[in-house]
C-alpha cells in the first residue's frame, strides 16, 4: 500500500508519465529514477504549468489551428495540461461542424488551458457563456416566447450532474430542464464575438406571470418539495450563474454532493480506469475535498497519488485487469514523442512520406477528430475505439511511421533508439518494447511470436543490427509489430 | 478458392461437402458457420438516422378524418417566416393510404417522392406511432433505448440484433457489418465479430511496401499476437484480440469488393455518384457487400448490415416547407437514396431478399420553437423491401394539444381501444425477427425482448409479432 509519500518504483514513474503525458523516453525514466521522487513531488512536478492560448493568425482556418494544438502535444515539456485540456474538450463537447467559426473554437481551447486545473464551478459559469457552446447547444436561439431547451438539458444531463446519481435515482425533472431554459433565455453574442444579455429575450417573470417564477429541483437534489427558486437573488442576467450554483449544491439521493462524485467518477475512468467503485469515488472526492474547493488540481493529484491509479499498472498476462484503451491522439502523439519522429510541416503537419496523409487525417480514420466531437457527448471511449477499422487505421499510421526511412529528425531511425551491439533476439526484442514502454506488458507467448519473427521461425540464431539490410527489414518490422500489438493499444 | 459457399452447401450432407473443398477452407470459421445460418439467403439492412428525425412533419394528415389530426397540426405548427407547417396543397403529390385510427387522409413530406413511388409499389410499409413506454429526451438515453429494445433504466446492455447475433453466431464469425466508422448499437454484443467500415476499399491490410518477402512472417506474427490476446479473460484484451483476426481476416476479403462492384456495376456505381448524397454513398458500401455475397466471394456472409446518416437534431432553422430547406433536404436524401438502393437491389436479383428497417431515436415536439422542434416521442418507422407487405400499420399519434404531455409530447399508449394506441418498438422487432429472420415466437421472448410487467395500458405487457409488414 501507497500513498502520496511513497518513492515511485520505476514501472509506477513510467506508467505515470504514459497516462499523466504522453510517455517516456528509457532515458527520462532513468533520470526520474535517480532523483527519488515521491508520487506526490513528481504529480505536482506534473501540475506545475501556466497555460496560454494556441497561437491563431489572422488567415488561419481550423485546421491550421488543430495542426498547432497537434505541434504543441508533440514537444510540449507540461504534457499534463494538454491530457487535461483533452479531458475537458470531451467532456464540454463542442463540435466546429456546427459552430463554424475558427476562432470561436480557438477562444473554446484557451478557455480549457485556463480552466483545465481550476475551479469547476467558476469553469461552468464561463462555459456558460462561451461563444463556441452558446452556438452549439442554441442559447443563441433561447428567448422568452419559445425557449430552446438544448444548452438546458446537455448542462445537466453532461456538463455537471449527470441524468440519474450513483443509486439510479434521477437527478432532475423534464420540467427542470424547462425552467433552466426559460433562465438562460435571452443570452446573445455582441459584436466582438462576447457574451451579452439581451433584456428583451429574456423570461422576466413580471412579464409572463402565468408562467410563474422560475423553481427548479423540486423535490430533487435534497432541496425539498420548494425547491430552489431562482430569482432569489433576482431575475435577470445573473440567474446564468444562479442556476450553476444550485446545481453545485445538488446533493444526490445519498446524500452526497452530486457533481463532485460525478467528475470524480470521470477523471479517474480517465486516468485510471472504467467504473470504480461507490466507495472509491468516495474516498477520492472526501480526500481532495472537491466537493467543497471545487479545485480540480487538488482531484487530479488525489487520484495521480491513489494505489487504485497505479493498479493499471499491472500488465495483462500477470492478471491485470484494469486496462483502457488508448485514445487515438494518445496513440499518435505518443508514438511519435517516444520514437523521436518530428513530423514535417509544409503542407501539413504529416509524416516524411510521400503521397501520405496529415496527422489529422490519420486521426480521422482512427475516429477522432480534434474540434469535432461526434456529438455533445463527446467520443465513446474504451472498446468503442476499437472496430475493424479503426484498428486498421492505428495499423496504417504504424506502418507509415516504421516505413518513414527520411534522413534526419523527420524519420524514423531504431539505430539511434537501440544499441546495435545487440545480437539475440531477445535483447532486442527488451530493447525496441523498453523504447515504447511495454516491455513489462509483453507475456511470454507474445516474446515467443517476435522472437519467431526476428529469426524467421528460428533459421537463424543472432541477427547483425549493424548491417543496414537486416535492420531496415526486421529491427523496422520489428517495431511496427511492437506498435500493432494488442499491448501498445492499451494502457 | 472461388467456390460459392452456398452452392456447395446446397443439397449436401456436411461429410459430402468436404470432399468438394479444401481442408483449409472448412477449417475457417466463416464457412464452418454457415451451417447455423437463419437468416437464410436473406438480408437485413438497418438505416439510423441520427439526431431524433420530425416524425410529425415526415408523415403528415392532410385532413381530419373522424378526428381533429389536421387542426391540431396546423395549432401547434406554424406558417409563415420561420414557420415548418406544411399545407394540404404541397402534399397533393405524395398521399398514401388513412390513418387506422382516425380514418384522416395521411400524405408523406413532399421531398419523399422517392417513398411515394414505393409505397405506390406497395414496398413501403409506414408504421406510426413507434415508441416505448416512459420516453426519455436524451438523445443518449433513448437511442440506447433503440438500440437495446429496452426501455431506459431496464437496459440490457447489449442490442437486440446483437442478442441475435449471440443466439446464432460464435468466435471468428462475421455475420454482421457496420458501414459507417463505428459500431451500430443494435450490433452490440461479446459472442462474434461485427465488422465497421466507412469504406470498404480502405480494408487493406497496411504492410510495409519495402519489404515484400517479409509479408507473410509479419501477418503470423500478427495473427499469433491478436490470437493470443483472444484469451486473456480479460475482457478488452479479448476484444481487441477477436476485432484483430476477424479485421485480419476480412481484409483478404471484404476489400476486393469495393473493385469487383464497379467493375460488375458501373450503372449503379455512377447513378450513386449522379444522387450525390451521403446516405447514398453509405448505402453504396451495403450494395457492395450484397453483390459480393450474391457473386460467391469466400469468406463474406455479413447479411445484417448496418448504415447511418445525421442531421436530424433540428432545434432551430429546421426548413421543412422549401426545398432548400435542412429538413426537406434531408428527407428527399432518404427517400431518393433508398430508392435507389432498392432498385439496385432488384438489379442484382436480390430485391425480394432484403427488408430494411429506417429508425431514428426519437420523434420531435408537436408544438414548434422558434423555428425548429425540441426532442420528441413517438414517431414512424419505415420498413422496405420486396417482400415487404406495403401499406399503413400504428395509428397516428394523437397531437391534440390537450392530450400532450406537460412538455408538449404525445403520450405511449397501448390501450386497446384507443383509437391513438401507439406502436411499440418491439413488435416492430419481434415482426422482423420472426418473419424475416428466422427466430421462433417463444426464442424472441426467452432470449430476445423481455416484456414489461405494469399497467397493460401503459406498459407493453401483450407482443404482436405478426404485425403484419411482413408474411
Amino acid at each position: 500500500m501507497g500513498d502520496v509519500n511513497s518513492i515511485l518504483t520505476e514501472a509506477e514513474a513510467r506508467h505515470l508519465m504514459r497516462r499523466a503525458g504522453f510517455g517516456a523516453s528509457p532515458k527520462e525514466l532513468a533520470k526520474l529514477a535517480k532523483r527519488g521522487l515521491t508520487r506526490g513531488q513528481l504529480v505536482d512536478g506534473l501540475l506545475k504549468f501556466k497555460t496560454k492560448p494556441l497561437k491563431v493568425g489572422k488567415k488561419d482556418g481550423l485546421d491550421d489551428v488543430y495542426d498547432r494544438w497537434l505541434e504543441l502535444m508533440l514537444k510540449t515539456k507540461t504534457p499534463l495540461l494538454e491530457k487535461l485540456v483533452l479531458f475537458w474538450h470531451d467532456h464540454f463537447a463542442t463540435a466546429n461542424a456546427k459552430v463554424q467559426n475558427t476562432r470561436r473554437m480557438a477562444q473554446q481551447n484557451a478557455l480549457l488551458r485556463t480552466m483545465a486545473k481550476g475551479d469547476f464551478g467558476q469553469f461552468l459559469k464561463r462555459i456558460n457563456k462561451d461563444p463556441a457552446v452558446m452556438e452549439f447547444l442554441d442559447t443563441l436561439r433561447n428567448n422568452a416566447k419559445t425557449p430552446n431547451e438544448n444548452y438546458a438539458r446537455e448542462l445537466m444531463e453532461l456538463f455537471s450532474l449527470g441524468v440519474v446519481d450513483e443509486a439510479g435515482q434521477p437527478n432532475y425533472a423534464q420540467e427542470d430542464i424547462v425552467q433552466i431554459a426559460r433562465a438562460f433565455s435571452g443570452w446573445r453574442l455582441d459584436d466582438d464575438g462576447n457574451a451579452v444579455f439581451r433584456e428583451s429575450r429574456h423570461d422576466f417573470n413580471a412579464d409572463h406571470p402565468e408562467r410563474g417564477p422560475k423553481v427548479i429541483f423540486k423535490s430533487h437534489g435534497m432541496f425539498g418539495a420548494e425547491g430552489v427558486d431562482l430569482a432569489g437573488s433576482g431575475e435577470g442576467a445573473q440567474e446564468i450563474d444562479a442556476v450553476i450554483d444550485a446545481i453545485l449544491r445538488h446533493r444526490d439521493s445519498a446524500g452526497r454532493s452530486t457533481v463532485g462524485r460525478r467528475i470524480t467518477r470521470h477523471l479517474f475512468d480517465y486516468f485510471a480506469w472504467d467504473s470504480p467503485s461507490t466507495a472509491l469515488v468516495d474516498e477520492l472526492l472526501d480526500a481532495s475535498g472537491f466537493a467543497t474547493t471545487w479545485n480540480i488540481g487538488a482531484l487530479v493529484k488525489t487520484i495521480l497519488v491513489h494505489d487504485a491509479f497505479y493498479e493499471t499498472a499491472v500488465p495483462v498476462h500477470l492478471g491485470g485487469t484494469k486496462k483502457s484503451v488508448k485514445w487515438p491522439v494518445d496513440f499518435v502523439v505518443g508514438t511519435l514523442r517516444l520514437l523521436r519522429v518530428a513530423p514535417k510541416r509544409r503542407k501539413w503537419l504529416g509524416l516524411a512520406i510521400p503521397d501520405r496523409d496529415s496527422l489529422r487525417g490519420y486521426l480521422d480514420d482512427m475516429g477522432q477528430r480534434l474540434f469535432d466531437p461526434p456529438s455533445v457527448f463527446g467520443w465513446d471511449w474504451e472498446a468503442a475505439w476499437i472496430s475493424s477499422a479503426t484498428l486498421l487505421a492505428r495499423c496504417g499510421f504504424v506502418r507509415d511511421v516504421a516505413a518513414a526511412r527520411a534522413k534526419g529528425k523527420q524519420g524514423f531511425h531504431p539505430e539511434k533508439l537501440v544499441p546495435l551491439t545487440l545480437q539475440t533476439p531477445d535483447d532486442i526484442i527488451d530493447a525496441a518494447s523498453n523504447v515504447l514502454g511495454i516491455r513489462d506488458q509483453l507475456s511470454p507467448s507474445d516474446r515467443e511470436v517476435l522472437q519467431d519473427y526476428l529469426t524467421d521461425g528460428g533459421a537463424v540464431a543472432t541477427l547483425d543490427l549493424t548491417d543496414a539490410e537486416v535492420r531496415n527489414r526486421k529491427l523496422h518490422g520489428l517495431f511496427a509489430l511492437l506498435m500493432e500489438s494488442p499491448a501498445y493499444q492499451l494502457h | 478458392m472461388a467456390i460459392s459457399r452456398r452452392s456447395f452447401l446446397k443439397g449436401s450432407s456436411l461429410a459430402a461437402a468436404s470432399s468438394l473443398v479444401a481442408p483449409a477452407l472448412l477449417g475457417n470459421p466463416f464457412v464452418r458457420k454457415a451451417f447455423a445460418d437463419t437468416i437464410g439467403d436473406r438480408y437485413f439492412l438497418s438505416v439510423f438516422l441520427d439526431g431524433g428525425n420530425d416524425g410529425f412533419n415526415t408523415v403528415l394528415p392532410v385532413d381530419d378524418g373522424g378526428a381533429t389530426l389536421r387542426t391540431a397540426y396546423d395549432a401547434a405548427r406554424t406558417t409563415g417566416s420561420s414557420g415548418i407547417n406544411i399545407g394540404p396543397a404541397a402534399l397533393a403529390g405524395t398521399l398514401i393510404g388513412t390513418d387506422p385510427g382516425s380514418g384522416a387522409q395521411l400524405a408523406l413530406h413532399p421531398a419523399l417522392t422517392g417513398f411515394k413511388q414505393l409505397y405506390d409499389a406497395g414496398k413501403l410499409a409506414v408504421i406510426q406511432g413507434c415508441g416505448y413506454p416512459r420516453p426519455n429526451l436524451s438523445h443518449e438515453s433513448s437511442r440506447l433505448a433503440w438500440e437495446t429494445g429496452t426501455p431506459p433504466g431496464q437496459s440490457a446492455g447489449t442490442g437486440w440484433l446483437g442478442r441475435y447475433l449471440a443466439a446464432n453466431y460464435t468466435g471468428n464469425d462475421i455475420p454482421a457489418i457496420c458501414l459507417r466508422w463505428g459500431l451500430g448499437g443494435e450490433f452490440r454484443q461479446t459472442a462474434t465479430s461485427v465488422l465497421a467500415t466507412g469504406r470498404l476499399r480502405y480494408l487493406n491490410f497496411p504492410y510495409d511496401p519495402a519489404f515484400w518477402d517479409d509479408i507473410e512472417r509479419k501477418r503470423q506474427a500478427f495473427h499469433a499476437l491478436y490470437t493470443g490476446a483472444q484469451s486473456t479473460g480479460l475482457p478488452i484484451a479479448d476484444y481487441i484480440g477477436a476485432s484483430g483476426i476477424a479485421t485480419l481476416l476480412a481484409t483478404e476479403s471484404y476489400a476486393g469488393l469495393h473493385d469487383l462492384y464497379e467493375s460488375d456495376r458501373p450503372e449503379f456505381n455512377q447513378a450513386y455518384e449522379d444522387l450525390d448524397e451521403r446516405l447514398g454513398y453509405n448505402l453504396r458500401e451495403a450494395a457492395k457487400v450484397i453483390h459480393g455475397i450474391a457473386s460467391g466471394v469466400p469468406n463474406v456472409h455479413a447479411r445484417l448490415l448496418d448504415v447511418a446518416t445525421g442531421g436530424y437534431d433540428t432545434h432551430s432553422d429546421q426548413g421543412s416547407t422549401t426545398p432548400d430547406g435542412h429538413h426537406w433536404g434531408l428527407l428527399a436524401e432518404v427517400g431518393n437514396s433508398l430508392k435507389l438502393f432498392y432498385d439496385d437491389c432488384v438489379d442484382m436479383g436480390v430485391g425480394d431478399k432484403v427488408v430494411i428497417m429506417v429508425w431514428s431515436e426519437f420523434g420531435r415536439r408537436v408544438p414548434q420553437n422558434d423555428g425548429g422542434t425540441d426532442h420528441g416521442t413517438q414517431y414512424p418507422v419505415f420498413v422496405l423491401g420486396g417482400a415487404v407487405q406495403g401499406g399503413v400499420y400504428g395509428n397516428h399519434p394523437n397531437i391534440n394539444e390537450s392530450a400532450l404531455s406537460d412538455d408538449g409530447n404525445t403520450v405511449y399508449s397501448q390501450a386497446a381501444a384507443d383509437p391513438f394506441r401507439s406502436t411499440d418498438m418491439r413488435d416492430v422487432y419481434g415482426t422482423i425477427l420472426k418473419h424475416w429472420l428466422g427466430m421462433a415466437h417463444g426464442t424472441i421472448l426467452g432470449s430476445v425482448l423481455a416484456l414489461d410487467a405494469g399497467d397493460p395500458a401503459e406498459r407493453w405487457t401483450q407482443e404482436n409479432f405478426d404485425m403484419g409488414f411482413l408474411a
